[in-house]
C-alpha cells in the first residue's frame, strides 16, 4: 500500500496538473501528474517517508511510472 | 605540487537563434522551451564553421590571457562530442590552427559534459608529475548539425547550442590576477562512472555496436546518428549524484557547502540547476549561469561558464570554488578549488 504523504503528493501535483488520479497500471507520466522534474523531488519524498534508499540500479524512472509499480516497488523495498 | 587554472577564453558563434525562431520547427513553443530548459536563445555555427574552429579560437584567446606565449604551452587536451572528423581528433587540428603552438602533445577526450573535469583532474596529474608545466584544455562543440529540427526530437533538440571555452592550467599562479585570468588553485577532483546507464544519453552511429558495418544506409535512415537521451533518467540521476558529488568533495576537503562562492556547473538545464541549487541549499545567486544565452554546449559548456565568471569579474580571492558536471557515461562529479590573489 502507498502511505499516505506520498499520496497526498500525488493528490496534489494532480490538481495542480488538472488532472485525475489515474487507473493503477495507467502512467503517471501520461496523465502529467509526474514529469522529469517532479520526479526528483517525489523519488526524495518516497525515500524519506518509506526509510529507504533508492540504489542506482532502481533509480530509473519507469519503476515510479504507474501506482501499481511505486507500490511494489515500496514492498520490494523495505523486505531488503 | 598544486596546478592552477591561470587563463580562460571562449568563442562563440555569430548566428543566435532564439526560441520563437525555434518553435515552429520543433512543433511547441517558446515559452515551453523555456519553462523546460530555461533556454532563450543559443548561438549555431554557420555551414562552413566546425568545433575546431571554435576550439582554435577560444585557445588562442586563453593564451592571450595568460602571462605565456603560445610556444610555451606543453600540452594540449580537447573534448568534443562533435567532431569535425571521426579520425584524428580535434585537438591535433586545433594545435595546426592555433597560431604559436609547438608540435606538443594533443589529446581528445571523448566524455561529452564532464570534460572539465577530467581535463582538470589530468592536467594538474600532468603538471604533478612535471611532464608538463603549462597544458590549455578546452572543449568544443558545433552540435547543431547533428540535431533534427521536429517535434519528435524536440525535447533534445531544444537543448544544445555550440561553442568552445578553454582554460590554462599551470604549476605556479598567474603573476596578477586580471580579466580572463581565474587564477583558481586545484584543490581536488572527484569523478565517478556508471556505465549502465551507458543508452540513456547516447549517440550510437558510427560505431561497432550496431552490426556488420560502422555505418550503414539503414543505420542512417533510423537516425542512429542523432543523439537520443531518455530524458527524466538522465535529470533524475544528474540532480541526484551532483548533490552527492558536491557533498563528498566539500566533505573530504573540510569544507562546508555555505563556504562555497561560487558554483560553476555544466550548463544543462536551468531547471535542472535550480533544483540543484535547491538541494545543497546555494543561493542562485551563487550559481553561475549562461544557459539562457547560450543553450547546452556540452563539452564546452562549464569551460564557457568559467569564462564569464572570470570577465563578470566574480573570483575573489580566498573563495572557495567548486565546478559541477554530469554527462553521458553516465560520468559526473566535482572539482574544488580555491581563488588565490
Amino acid at each position: 500500500m502507498i502511505p499516505e504523504p506520498v499520496m497526498t503528493y500525488l493528490n496534489e501535483a494532480a490538481r495542480q496538473a488538472r488532472a485525475k488520479i489515474p487507473e493503477p497500471d495507467s502512467s503517471l507520466f501520461l496523465c502529467g501528474i509526474l514529469d522529469s522534474f517532479t520526479l526528483v523531488d517525489f523519488i526524495t519524498l518516497i525515500e524519506t517517508v518509506c526509510g529507504i534508499r533508492v540504489n542506482d540500479r532502481d533509480l530509473r524512472p519507469e519503476n515510479f511510472d504507474t501506482l501499481s509499480k511505486i507500490d511494489s516497488f515500496i514492498t520490494k523495498a523495505k523486505q531488503q | 605540487m598544486s596546478a592552477y587554472i591561470t587563463a580562460s577564453g571562449a568563442a562563440l558563434p555569430r548566428r543566435c537563434v532564439s526560441n520563437q525562431q525555434l518553435a515552429y520547427q520543433l512543433g511547441v513553443t517558446p515559452e515551453w522551451i523555456e519553462s523546460n530548459s530555461g533556454i532563450k536563445e543559443r548561438r549555431w555555427v554557420d555551414p562552413d564553421q566546425s568545433a575546431s574552429d571554435l576550439a582554435a579560437s577560444a585557445v588562442s584567446q586563453t593564451i592571450a590571457h595568460s602571462n605565456l606565449r603560445p610556444e610555451q604551452v606543453d600540452y594540449l587536451i580537447g573534448s568534443t562530442i562533435s567532431p569535425d572528423y571521426q579520425v584524428p581528433g580535434i585537438a591535433p587540428l586545433v594545435q595546426s590552427k592555433a597560431p604559436g603552438l609547438r608540435d606538443v602533445p594533443a589529446v581528445d577526450l571523448r566524455v561529452g559534459c564532464t570534460a572539465i573535469l577530467y581535463s582538470l583532474q589530468i592536467a594538474s596529474a600532468l603538471i604533478s608529475a612535471g611532464t608538463a608545466q603549462s597544458v590549455v584544455c578546452f572543449g568544443a562543440e558545433a552540435q547543431s548539425k547533428a540535431l533534427v529540427l521536429d517535434r519528435d526530437n524536440a525535447e533534445i533538440s531544444m537543448l544544445f547550442g555550440d561553442g568552445a571555452g578553454a582554460l590554462m592550467m599551470t604549476a605556479q599562479p598567474a603573476p596578477a590576477r586580471t580579466s580572463g585570468r581565474p587564477n583558481i588553485r586545484i584543490d581536488d577532483v572527484m569523478i565517478r562512472t556508471d556505465g549502465n546507464f551507458a543508452t540513456d544519453l547516447c549517440v550510437r552511429a558510427p560505431g561497432t555496436a550496431n552490426g556488420p558495418r560502422w555505418m550503414d544506409r539503414g543505420q542512417f535512415e533510423s537516425g542512429l546518428f542523432q543523439p537520443s537521451m531518455n530524458g527524466k533518467s538522465v535529470i533524475l540521476h544528474a540532480v541526484r549524484k551532483l548533490a552527492m558529488s558536491a557533498q563528498e568533495v566539500t566533505d573530504r576537503n573540510s569544507v562546508r557547502m555555505d563556504q562555497i562562492g561560487l558554483v560553476i556547473p555544466h550548463q544543462a538545464n536551468g531547471v535542472l540547476l535550480n533544483l540543484l541549487a535547491k538541494r545543497l541549499e546555494i543561493p542562485a545567486e551563487r550559481i553561475v549561469m549562461n544557459l539562457d544565452r547560450y543553450g547546452n554546449t556540452s563539452s564546452a559548456s562549464a569551460f564557457i561558464a568559467l569564462w564569464q565568471a572570470a570577465i563578470d569579474g566574480r573570483f575573489e580571492p580566498g573563495m572557495r570554488i567548486l565546478i559541477m558536471a554530469f554527462g553521458a557515461g553516465f560520468s559526473w562529479g566535482a572539482a574544488l578549488g580555491t581563488v588565490v590573489a
